[in-house]
């Protein structure tokens, strides 16, 4: 780290404080309204259609697979979503015209925790993609059972 | 029966009978602050905190939770399976993948050292 930077967190220590503490509160909302939306998805949906599909003695082991690794990604999620808050609350906590560095560094952190919890939400979003794959094949072998009763 | 045999005598009175009320009140603000300290502990590590809008700092943004999810649909549990119903779940299902996916949450990159104007000088300058 350069004197020069050193000298620029100084300088611009409570404009970066204030986008950071907006930063803070909006991901705060961003936590709590798709964190609702991800966990409705499995259990208003994946997880009913699994217990309907099993109801009717239908193989659902494709769709309870991908439901499961759904729902452990949303595990790590929460859980890496605390870290993140946490590593940015103690960065808030620093007072960055007095030591510049420990707060570059602890931005660095909590830059690192937040690219993880960007990572689950990909994540979330490809077993979604997943899911939908897993109901088309259902579909299409159940086409096919029923097509095989009719003959 | 005499009077006298009834009466106490000062000195045999002990600290803890003197002070009861003192130390039940101590005890008392003892006990909760412990218990404080244990539901804190519980608040934040369990992830409570993270959701807790109503702390101070969440003001601006606490107008916008959304509490009514009601066009998001509950599929059945019972009931046949049949193509009709494997349509209906399909239907349901695309439309809200389509609107979970359609955000890109916790993208971009707001924390890097340009984003928040304590880049490197030189760097930034060679570019």
């Amino acid at each position: 780290m350069t004197d020069q930077q050193i000298d620029k967190i100084r300088t611009n220590c409570v404009s970066a404080k204030n986008t950071l503490n907006q930063l803070h509160a909006s991901d705060a909302l961003l936590r709590v309204n798709r964190g609702q939306i991800y966990e409705s998805m499995s259990t208003k949906l994946m997880n009913r259609f699994n217990s309907r599909v099993a109801n009717n003695s239908f193989n659902n082991n494709n769709l309870t697979i991908v439901t499961a690794s759904y729902e452990s990604t949303l595990d790590t999620f929460r859980s890496d979503y605390i870290a993140y808050e946490e590593r940015l609350s103690s960065t808030l906590a620093i007072d960055c015209s007095k030591q510049p560095v420990a707060f570059y560094d602890a931005i660095s952190s909590a830059r690192t925790e937040r690219n993880k919890v960007h990572t689950d939400i990909l994540k979330l979003n490809s077993y979604i993609d997943q899911y939908q794959l897993a109901v088309a094949q259902f579909e299409k072998d159940f086409k096919t059972s029923s097509s095989g009763v009719k003959k | 029966m005499n009077d006298s045999q009834l009466i106490t005598p000062v000195e045999d009175v002990s600290f803890r009978d003197k002070h009861r009320f003192t130390l039940l009140i101590l005890v008392a603000i003892l006990v909760t602050f412990v218990l404080v300290l244990i539901s804190m502990a519980i608040y934040y590590s369990s992830g409570a905190a993270q959701l807790d809008l109503s702390r101070p700092g969440y003001k601006g943004v606490r107008a916008q939770v959304v509490t009514n999810d009601s066009d998001f649909q509950n599929y059945s549990s019972t009931g046949s399976i049949n193509q009709n119903t494997i349509s209906e779940f399909t239907t349901l299902y695309n439309k809200q993948a389509q609107k979970t996916k359609a955000v890109d949450a916790f993208g971009g990159d707001p924390l890097s050292p340009d984003s928040l104007g304590i880049g490197d000088v030189s760097e930034q300058s060679s570019l």
